[in-house]
């Protein structure tokens, strides 16, 4: 039975992995990647189907019914029909010209420098930790007071539930980083933000498009202090706890 | 405010809330919903503590430390008044009605919607802890026992619209909304909330903003309930027909226009001049695409609460020309005058040839990477800069720039135009089929808006349509005859291959 329906099983399957790729993923992937996707479905389904001598005679027979002018009249001139007019719609989506914007490249987490300089002092990255956490001491009244800093500051852009949609995201491209995303601040180390915050999106290298970025070169407008507790509280705030160098260590050894 | 006055004015407001309003005969109103969470104070009080106090206060009264960077302000909620309500004007709001917004959050303001962040009952909670504020204990008093039933809408026919129009004129609602619905009637730059501080009439045009949301059903309730804590009444008294309040209802809704957003703003070729008059036909048939703004609050001084949200934007060429319409809605035209500055617009491009991998910084570039920088202002029309940064600005000649703007009705249109051909290496060509950076820079004169005290957008990208070649036709009607033929063939073949088989 199921061997009887190989065609239409592999033209559903074809069509799941489209629907999928569209559908089930965001931000949507590029066009030209999703065609890359949809030529490696294909060509596995047909090294699938021709693998076996049987199944491939299965696989053709609905089309061979339809040319050999076995199938039904319907059918017949549909498929005759549709042949056609799909390969010139794929022409014409080739041709026409295109109004989408070009595809801007831009690396999401660069690498950071190895040290960066702050309020003119240079302050080396590797090893470097939040001094409020460091000290191994109540966190309260810092992050209570970081959840000011951040209010008076960042979420206008970084959202009232440090998800990136404040009310002033939708003007800037990229938009601002949503810190409950497990892609975000739950995969750097506190140093990395730090240097992210301090310097801003001036501070990015050319890779990372700062150009775009919307992010304020914080220690202009912040104390040193101020930028650590902000960092506590983007932390607690969003439930995401920071990578820190010792894991580091640990994935070294592994 | 002092406490005592602040008492003072609850107590008023107290009684004003008392008269009757069940009775009203044009009020059908059903009963309210049952509350279908319990209390869970100590819950209630760590969810505020943790999710509302920076705009809603510790003690609700509006006053977080959030609550001075953001138009409009937080609720103050130790009064009881609620805007967004299902109840008759004065009333409490129920409790299904604080769940909504909270939910939903508000459009147009910086409450978002908790509903993607905090559980049914977490919402439910809040309902509850948020009534604790109330300092004239009315919730305890009395909770709402009726809602408007608003039932469904009638048909949207024309001449509902031509009524509402009608009942817009005679019942003076442009009076605040102004004449086409912008909020720049003559009244609106004076209206105050119950707090004493400034509101502005809401803008018709933009019905993705309204707060009590824009389904013809919603504005009906807004009419119905009015806004209490604000200058916006209920019109049951002034129009106490429902059908009549319908037919307002869909005369707002026909204002607005739906919002259209993208990154690329598409110039239409036109084989005739461009018009240079910003009302014209050809204008308004082209697409148009909103910009959404920003306040500026990236470089020093930081400006937190922008008159301008966003801007809208056409844009045609000829052989020789480009031209970019701008359009946004001012309730206020100011032209430098009354100790306030004028109202201003810039279009920002790259001022060098455009390099596909590296663009100016976004606000003013730098010195690496200069921008052009094409400035109108409501006083004293075009001026022209090229800027190196946030505090380099360079006048240059205009040279063959030119604008055209003007105020009508609420509304700003300036035309700002050039030949495509550049005319130095300053500045860029614009050549059907390239993508040339633009960006957006917007003024209101009205908040003391001048400098870098702006509303700002990114880059987006600006394309000369390019022409359509007859190629683009041609190749997919041979790819189809190709195929059809290939059909054929492959028909014949197996055919024939079956004959010699038989």
């Amino acid at each position: 039975m199921m061997l009887r329906l190989t065609f239409w099983l592999a033209l559903a399957l074809y069509g799941a992995v489209y629907a999928a790729l569209r559908l089930a993923i965001h931000p949507p992937i590029p066009a030209s990647v999703l065609t890359i996707y949809m030529l490696l479905t294909a060509i596995a389904i047909l090294v699938f189907v021709s693998a076996d001598e049987r199944r491939f005679t299965q696989f053709i027979a609905p089309l061979a019914a339809v040319f050999e002018g076995r199938a039904p009249r319907a059918a017949r001139i549909a498929v005759l029909a549709v042949i056609p007019l799909a390969a010139a719609w794929a022409t014409y989506v080739r041709v026409a010209p295109s109004a989408d914007a070009p595809f801007e490249l831009r690396v999401i987490h660069p690498e950071p420098p190895s040290s960066l300089s702050v309020h003119g002092r240079r302050v080396e990255i590797a090893g470097l930790q939040n001094p409020l956490r460091a000290k191994g001491s109540e966190l309260d009244k810092p992050i209570r007071e970081g959840k000011t800093i951040y209010y008076q500051n960042c979420f206008f852009c970084h959202g009232d539930a440090l998800a990136g949609d404040g009310h002033f995201a939708q003007a800037f491209r990229p938009i601002p980083a949503n810190f409950r995303d497990v892609g975000t601040i739950s995969m750097l180390q506190e140093s990395y933000v730090f240097w992210r915050v301090a310097t801003g999106g001036a501070g990015l290298p050319k890779s990372a498009t700062p150009w775009n970025s919307a992010m304020p070169v914080w220690q202009d407008f912040l104390t040193e202090e101020e930028i650590w507790k902000a960092i506590l509280y983007i932390y607690a705030g969003s439930g995401s706890t920071p990578r820190t160098w010792d894991d580091e260590v640990k994935h070294d050894k592994h | 405010m002092t406490s005592i006055s602040r008492a003072l004015l609850a107590l008023a407001l107290a009684s004003a809330a008392g008269a009757p309003r069940a009775a009203d005969p044009n009020l059908k109103t059903e009963p309210v919903k049952a509350t279908p969470v319990t209390e869970d104070s100590s819950a209630g009080k760590a969810l505020y503590a943790r999710y509302c106090t920076q705009c809603h206060g510790d003690e609700g009264k509006g006053d977080g430390p959030a609550a001075d960077f953001v138009y409009p302000r937080p609720r103050d909620f130790t009064l009881a008044l609620y805007k967004v309500r299902s109840t008759p004007s004065g009333q409490l709001p129920t409790d299904h009605d604080l769940f909504n917004v909270i939910s939903e959050g508000l459009p147009g303001t910086s409450m978002p919607a908790w509903n993607k962040y905090l559980s049914e009952n977490e919402r439910w909670q809040l309902v509850h802890y948020v009534k604790t504020f109330d300092t004239l204990g009315l919730f305890k008093d009395e909770a709402p026992k009726q809602r408007i039933a608003v039932g469904s809408p009638p048909q949207m026919t024309p001449e509902l619209i031509v009524r509402g129009k009608e009942l817009y004129r005679s019942k003076k609602c442009w009076e605040c909304h102004g004449k086409d619905g912008r909020g720049d009637g003559e009244k609106a730059d004076t209206q105050k909330d119950d707090w004493g501080f400034p509101i502005r009439p809401v803008n018709f045009t933009k019905s993705w903003r309204f707060r009590a949301g824009d389904r013809v059903e919603d504005i009906y309730r807004t009419f119905t309930t009015g806004f209490n804590g604000t200058p916006m009444p209920s019109f049951v008294d002034a129009i106490p027909a429902a059908e009549d309040r319908w037919a307002l209802a869909a005369f707002v809704k026909s204002l607005s226009r739906p919002q259209k957003t993208g990154q690329v703003l598409r110039a239409r070729a036109v084989e005739t001049e461009i018009p240079s008059d910003p009302w014209a036909r050809q204008w308004e048939e082209i697409d148009y695409l909103d910009f959404p703004l920003a306040g500026q609050i990236i470089v020093k001084p930081r400006w937190f609460k922008p008159g301008h949200d966003v801007i809208t934007a056409r844009a045609l060429y000829s052989a020789q020309e480009v031209a970019i319409l701008l359009e946004w809605d001012d309730g206020t035209h100011n032209r430098g005058e009354r100790g306030k500055p004028a109202d201003q617009v810039a279009l920002q491009f790259p001022a060098e040839k455009v390099t596909a991998d590296e663009k100016p910084y976004f606000i003013l570039g730098n010195a690496k990477r200069p921008v052009d920088y094409w400035f109108w202002n409501a006083a004293d029309g075009l001026r022209r800069f090229t800027a190196e940064g946030a505090q380099k600005l360079a006048p240059r000649d205009a040279g063959s720039l030119s604008a055209k703007g003007e105020y009508r009705d609420g509304q700003y249109r300036v035309i700002l135009r050039r030949p495509r051909k550049a005319a130095s290496e300053h500045e860029v060509e614009f050549e059907p089929g390239r993508f040339v950076p633009v960006a957006f820079h917007l003024w209101d004169g009205e908040q003391g808006e001048e400098g870098l005290k702006m509303a700002i957008s990114s880059w987006y990208y600006l394309l000369l349509e390019p022409p359509v070649p007859s190629t683009v036709y041609l190749w997919p009607l041979l790819a189809g005859c190709f195929a059809f033929g290939g059909e054929l063939w492959f028909m014949r073949r197996l055919r024939r291959r079956r004959e010699v088989r038989v």
